[in-house]
């Protein structure tokens, strides 16, 4: 879902209304510490050891407090605390991290728009952990074997915004994982490193668990607040923006889980070793979620910025059958345009670079699709699952999804006319932008990217289809 | 031309035909009446509503050949009395009148002209199919 | 306090969204206007509140934009995407009922952009739509139909509908007003958001997601409201359309005449939709003083009762007692007959709920020239203390519109709910949007809002007036800026009436004298009637109690249906002359019958319980052989030698404004003043109280059927059997 917000952000930062101006002044020092960065580093990847931030991943250790304690977490916590919400920030800032949710919005400026004047109503911070876009899996096994990474940042970010409360929104599938959470949360508050005093800082903050009923527009951040109102999960008019009119009409910000989970080992290791990752203005470490015809589909934490023929030899055992029975790939979870293997093999794994390959980094969810693939059926099926997860609320994304889904579906046998590819082009491009969330320009990407590096392809079945049946009704209706 | 011609003494045979045939000077002044003319003719028959049918060539072609209604009607004759088989016949479709023409087809399903009932009291008057706009109140009636 | 959503605050509070100033005396403050913000609307500048929409701000420089979701008394949805504009600056359109305007922004209304993406909206929701015009009784004022013919494609793409066809929508149940074809539904959610903010329904909502979205209620149940019509004129498209109008007629063969409602006290200002002299149906017109653009469903709806049980022809009793149609002629002169047989103090008329102010005028003339001066009405008011004499004591004083800005309403004995359903309306508005609060003195009964109920007790009104009582009511109207009294005057008609009057008289000046704002009118009398302030104004004397009990031998009914003159309470040989529009109470217990005209058949006065003058027009002609009541008076009088002098209603209005200039004032309300008076003059009156508060209307089934025109209704008697079938559901 938040993939797909990616676009959106980069797009719309004037845009962001009541905020315009504050974005624009703080974007100087970001830039300015970016530019401190070794500008020489041309070679990304692989993480050495020593850098990993959850060293957990694979919950080969204990993963609650005493293992998580054992691994570094929790360690100065209250030092951190006390050296104040502007010191926090700055070091957010200084490290350049970015959403880890898909769009990509710097992290640390947003938690800055949190700290105006307090006008009475209490702050939150809502951790969105509704990790339903198909092919991500990172939240999941941060949840599950490094809960307390989570419980750490949202007790960091919180102070940095100071917020009363965090609800952490979790996938109601994610069972295991909610339950490990709670353990932690439990764990956290008997060692008083959360609730009154936590930490023994003098700081209160208290942190709850909601469980979703499995709706992928729950992973929007609006609808997720609405909700955890206990609402219908619809997404809100933007603006007011959360961070104006948020949880219970509070200022809230909405972060990943992911983006809060390295806060923590950010504020400890200093925002300069975090910007020594990846390329300018895309620095860092990332979870990177490999499946598809990959002989060993995994999750692993690598540097930003490594190319992606590297990350899919070096951690996911290559593609089955070798690197030339590529076909494609999907970089950013299901609702990124795919990529054909001709840009995979040169293509850099961050922000800047997927933009320019005319797709986007999304939740880093690699889906890797070989020759055996049916390419359109492959994408006519996630169409079918944005249009069964579209939440109807406004008129592109309920009617348009629906009729695209039945385009694809047609396109898959052959029973369409060529002259439909463009209409299903000019449909995707009717949806994309026009709607309250971005959902639907979700469902529109995969779409424009299976018809941008797929046409001959889609052009010969309905030859196929052709030959075998006659004309399509199709052509003699359009 | 004969002498007969020359004094129109045929003419006054005629007349005198003709008040013969319409039953004397009475008969022929009521036929007057009713009908506005009297002439003498052939009866070539008689349908079943009792109207009987003439001809008399001597008349010039329209008007030789006539009906004259049943008594019952007396004045209020009307052109659809005209029975369809006669119809033919008087308005020279055809010389055969209906009992000589054995090519005239009869089915069962054929039914007795009827005449035309407009401007009686037994013609036909279309009602209202339209609901009315307002139900008037209807006072309750004391027992 | 948590009433509303607060995500839509922003939207809720814009200024556009309560009534305009020129409506409401008094804005709230008007604190200190913020700086306007120019904008420019396809390069036109224009200078807007901070807040305001682009939607707004264009609408100010005459620029509409199309939209189907937005309504502006409703709160934002923005879902329908059909109002989206570019803006310079940002790379996609946005949605401009939902986008408030920052300095310098540069919108276009009428770009590539803005074309294209409306274009494509358009087409998004004709997908599933059924196109089914020829049979949609929407038809011809239709959003869709509209706006898909300005911004639509001129070519259609639906080669899928060949394939696998258009989504197909189950048709809901929600009771005998409103008929749904669900499946022409576009999920604007006008309907929903009216119910749960205006209504204060809660039933309506969506179920499902995506295509499979549906909007309706959860359970099928009825629309339980008093307002539910009003969410036909919302739809933008044919999805629910009105049931008793259904296939009658298309809105281009009718013709639209501007009236004024009498079925309840308010007033408000209606359209009558009209086709070969017959009404088809009632619409509500804008009037922010009065009722917005809402219509109760009693007013809308009623209008069929205009056809059925009508007095269509002059009845006379015949020598075995019944009632028979007779000419004009026969029942003037028995009518003249009668009152000139009878001694004058044996001489009573009686005005009903529905007649109009000429009527009234004439009717009391020809009895003053008879010598009598029983004229009366059907409903009590206290006679005592300052009685009918001054205005102020049995008007709304506060104004309908002013009821919004209000801080606190203390409702005595009256369900305003179903009395004056807009003036509830009003009050939920000023209670969701303005946190204002309400308590209620009388039966509990269910105000579509939360309020404090502080008892039923009569006694309560006088602890309040006294200043003795100690509940927590008592402090919230002392400390309270703009508060509003508002007596139910169907109170008045018990024992304890005048002192409850005057108690009220008292609470509410005590209030007024505190208040910083010496404008703002405390006292409110919210009468039951249409005609009841126009017959007092004219100097009827309100009640028949007294005047029955002296025994009339001639009673005069002008549309007097309420039951309260019965043959019972009658002499033997008393003679009953009625003159009304339909045969109801009144014309069933009458010795000669006149038949008059009902509200849309005439040009009369009515004023409304504001005090405010307003007048119907003739939509069709009256039915039969009725006539206009004034001319029939009129026309009496000259049987009777006595003739009136006027002979046209202009000069009818002459008279009238004699009487008083505020009756024929159309349109504007006469300020009143004189409560401290009213209140010196009452004082006298504060008797111990201690009865109970009763409502005669506390539930929904009571609402529909009140006076001769709804009782006459069979769309109302439906109504009422849905609801009544409704609370047996177990939903």
């Amino acid at each position: 879902m938040a993939g797909a917000l990616a676009r959106v952000i980069r797009g719309t930062k004037t845009n962001l209304g009541i905020v315009g101006p504050l974005a624009n002044i703080n974007n100087v020092p970001v830039r300015f510490q970016q530019t401190q960065a070794p500008p020489t580093k041309s070679k990304y990847g692989p993480l050495a050891d020593q850098d990993r931030i959850f060293t957990n991943l694979y919950g080969r250790h204990d993963w609650r407090l005493k293992g998580a304690m054992a691994r570094g977490d929790w360690y100065l916590t209250k030092e951190i605390l006390l050296k104040g919400t502007d010191w926090i920030v700055n070091e957010m800032k200084t490290s350049g991290l970015r959403g880890r949710g898909g769009a990509g919005f710097p992290t640390g400026m947003k938690w800055s728009f949190m700290n105006k004047p307090s006008d009475g109503r209490p702050k939150y911070l809502v951790v969105n952990a509704d990790e339903g876009e198909p092919g991500t899996c990172k939240d999941r096994e941060i949840m599950r074997h490094d809960p307390h990474k989570l419980v750490e940042g949202c007790l960091i970010a919180g102070k940095a915004m100071g917020a009363q409360a965090a609800y952490i929104y979790i996938r109601g599938e994610f069972y295991n994982e909610a339950s490990n959470l709670q353990v932690a949360i439990a764990e956290a508050y008997q060692a008083g490193l959360i609730g009154k005093n936590a930490c023994g800082s003098g700081y209160d903050f208290d942190v709850f668990v909601h469980r979703g009923a499995g709706a992928y527009i729950c992973g929007e951040e609006t609808a997720l607040i609405e909700s955890i109102e206990g609402k219908q999960g619809k997404p809100r008019l933007k603006p007011p923006f959360p961070a104006d009119v948020g949880l219970f009409g509070c200022p809230t910000t909405v972060n990943n889980v992911e983006t809060i989970a390295v806060a923590p080992t950010i504020c400890r290791r200093g925002g300069k070793w975090f910007a020594s990752f990846g390329r300018a203005r895309n620095s860092g470490t990332k979870l990177f979620n490999i499946s598809g015809h990959v002989n060993t589909p995994c999750t692993v934490e690598e540097e930003m910025s490594i190319p992606l023929k590297e990350l899919i030899e070096r951690h996911a055992g290559g593609v089955c059958g070798g690197w030339d029975n590529l076909l494609a790939i999907i970089p950013g979870g299901s609702s990124t345009p795919l990529i054909p293997k001709d840009v995979c093999s040169t293509v850099l794994m961050d922000f800047d670079g997927l933009v320019a390959a005319q797709t986007s980094l999304g939740t880093a969810a690699i889906i890797v699709m070989d020759k055996s693939t049916d390419i359109v059926k492959a994408i006519a099926r996630l169409i079918m699952f944005y249009k069964h997860e579209s939440c109807g609320q406004c008129t592109p994304c309920r009617e348009g999804v629906s009729w695209m889904n039945k385009i694809m579906y047609r396109f898959v046998e052959g029973n369409a006319s060529p002259k439909e590819i463009d209409m299903l082009w000019e449909i995707s491009k009717q949806i994309e932008g026009h709607t309250i969330c971005a959902l639907g320009d979700g469902a529109a990407w995969p779409v424009q990217g299976l018809i941008r590096h797929f046409r001959p392809e889609l052009e010969r079945r309905m030859q196929v289809w052709a030959c075998t049946h006659g004309p399509s009704m199709a052509e003699k209706l359009y | 031309m004969s002498l007969g011609k020359y004094l129109a003494l045929d003419k006054l045979a005629n007349l005198f035909n003709i008040l013969k045939q319409n039953g004397g000077i009475r008969g022929t002044l009521y036929k007057l009446y009713r009908q506005e003319e009297a002439k003498d003719g052939v009866l070539v028959g008689e349908d079943k509503f009792g109207n009987k049918y003439y001809e008399n060539p001597r008349y010039f072609y329209g008007r030789s050949r006539w009906v004259e209604y049943n008594e019952k009607f007396h004045l209020n004759y009307d052109a659809s009395q005209v029975t369809s088989e006669w119809y033919g016949w008087l308005h020279y479709k055809t010389d055969l009148p209906p009992h000589q023409d054995p090519s005239r087809p009869k089915y069962k399903w054929m039914i007795d002209g009827n005449e035309n009932l407009s401007g009686t009291t037994g013609q036909y008057t279309p009602y209202s199919t339209t609901r009315p706009k307002v139900e008037a109140w209807m006072p309750k009636k004391a027992e | 306090m948590l009433r509303q959503p607060l995500s839509r605050a922003l939207a809720l509070s814009s200024p556009a969204r309560v009534a305009p100033l020129a409506a409401r005396r008094y804005a709230d403050a008007v604190p200190a206007q913020p700086e306007k913000v120019e904008v420019f609307i396809d390069d036109q500048p224009v200078h807007v509140l901070p807040g305001t929409t682009v939607l707004q701000a264009a609408a100010q420089v005459g620029v509409e934009i199309p939209r189907f979701c937005y309504h502006e008394r409703l709160a934002v949805a923005g879902n329908c995407r059909m109002c989206l504009v570019e803006v310079e600056k940002s790379p996609k359109p946005v949605a401009a009922c939902a986008m408030p305007v920052m300095k310098g922004m540069r919108v276009k209304t009428n770009s590539d952009l803005t074309r294209k993406a409306r274009e494509g909206v358009m087409e998004f929701l004709l997908v599933n739509h059924p196109l089914d015009c020829p049979i949609c009784d929407q038809g011809g004022e239709c959003d869709l139909q509209d706006q898909s013919m300005a911004f639509g494609s001129d070519r259609s793409r639906f080669t899928d509908i060949h394939f696998s066809g258009k989504r197909a929508v189950e048709d809901k149940d929600v009771g005998p007003l409103i008929k749904t074809i669900m499946t022409r539904c576009i999920h604007c959610t006008r309907c929903i958001r009216f119910a749960s903010e205006v209504a204060g329904v809660d039933d309506f909502g969506t179920t499902g997601r995506g295509t499979e979205m549906q909007v309706g209620t959860y359970v099928e149940k009825m629309f339980l409201s008093e307002l539910s019509g009003n969410i036909i004129d919302l739809c933008p498209v044919g999805a629910l359309t009105s049931k008793p109008y259904s296939f009658a007629a298309r809105p281009w063969e009718t013709r639209r005449i501007d009236s004024v409602d009498v079925l309840d006290p308010l007033g408000s200002n209606i359209v009558v939709a009209t086709r070969t002299n017959e009404v088809l149906r009632i619409l509500p017109r804008t009037n922010e003083e009065i009722n917005e653009e809402w219509l109760s469903d009693k007013s809308r709806f009623a209008c069929d009762g205009l056809k059925r049980q009508r007095l269509v022809t002059p009845m006379l009793k015949d020598s075995r007692g019944n009632l028979a149609p007779v000419e004009w002629e026969d029942a003037v002169v028995a009518a003249a007959r009668a009152l000139r047989d009878c001694p004058p103090d044996k001489l009573l008329a009686v005005a009903g709920g529905l007649a109009d102010a000429e009527a009234l005028v004439a009717l009391k003339d020809l009895l003053n020239r008879l010598g009598s001066e029983h004229v009366c009405t059907e409903h009590y008011f206290p006679t005592q203390g300052a009685g009918t004499d001054l205005r102020s004591s049995y008007l709304l004083n506060t104004k309908i519109a002013n009821v919004e800005d209000a801080d606190f309403v203390l409702l005595i004995g009256t369900n305003t709910r179903f009395e004056a359903p807009l003036l509830n309306a009003r009050i939920r508005k000023a209670f969701i949007h303005k946190e204002t609060d309400v308590a209620l003195v009388g039966p509990k009964v269910d105000l579509t809002y939360e309020y404090t109920h502080v008892g039923d007790s009569a006694s309560i009104v006088k602890d309040f007036a006294s200043g003795t009582s100690s509940h927590e009511v008592m402090k919230r109207l002392q400390q309270a800026k703009r508060p509003v009294v508002i007596l139910g005057a169907d109170q008045l008609k018990s024992e304890e009436g005048p002192a409850l009057l005057a108690y009220t008289q008292e609470l509410a000046h005590k209030l007024q004298e505190n208040l910083q704002d010496k404008e703002w009118k405390v006292l409110n009398v919210l009468q039951r009637t249409a005609s009841q302030v126009a017959a007092l104004d004219i100097g009827y004397q309100p009640g028949v109690g007294q005047a029955l009990a002296a025994g009339p031998k001639v009673v005069y009914l002008l549309g007097a249906d309420s039951g309260v003159v019965t043959r019972e309470s009658l002499p033997e040989d008393v003679t009953i002359i009625y003159q009304g529009h339909h045969g109801d109470v009144g014309a069933s217990i009458a010795d000669i019958v006149l038949p008059g005209a009902a509200y849309t058949e005439k040009r009369a006065t009515y004023v409304n319980a504001e005090g405010r003058a307003q007048q119907t027009l003739v939509a069709v002609s009256p039915p039969g052989k009725a006539r206009e009541d004034w001319k029939i008076i009129r026309a009496l009088s000259e049987v009777l030698g006595a003739g009136l002098p006027y002979d046209t209603l202009d000069e009818v209005r002459d008279r009238l404004s004699q009487v008083s200039p505020a009756l024929v004032a159309y349109g504007d309300v006469q300020p009143n003043n004189y409560f401290a008076q009213a209140r010196a003059l009452a004082q006298s009156l504060q008797k111990p109280v201690s009865g109970k508060l009763d409502v005669q209307l506390k539930q929904l089934e009571d609402f529909f059927m009140t006076d001769a025109i709804s009782r006459a209704s069979p769309t109302m008697a439906k109504c009422v059997q849905a609801v009544l079938k409704q609370k047996n559901s177990p939903y």
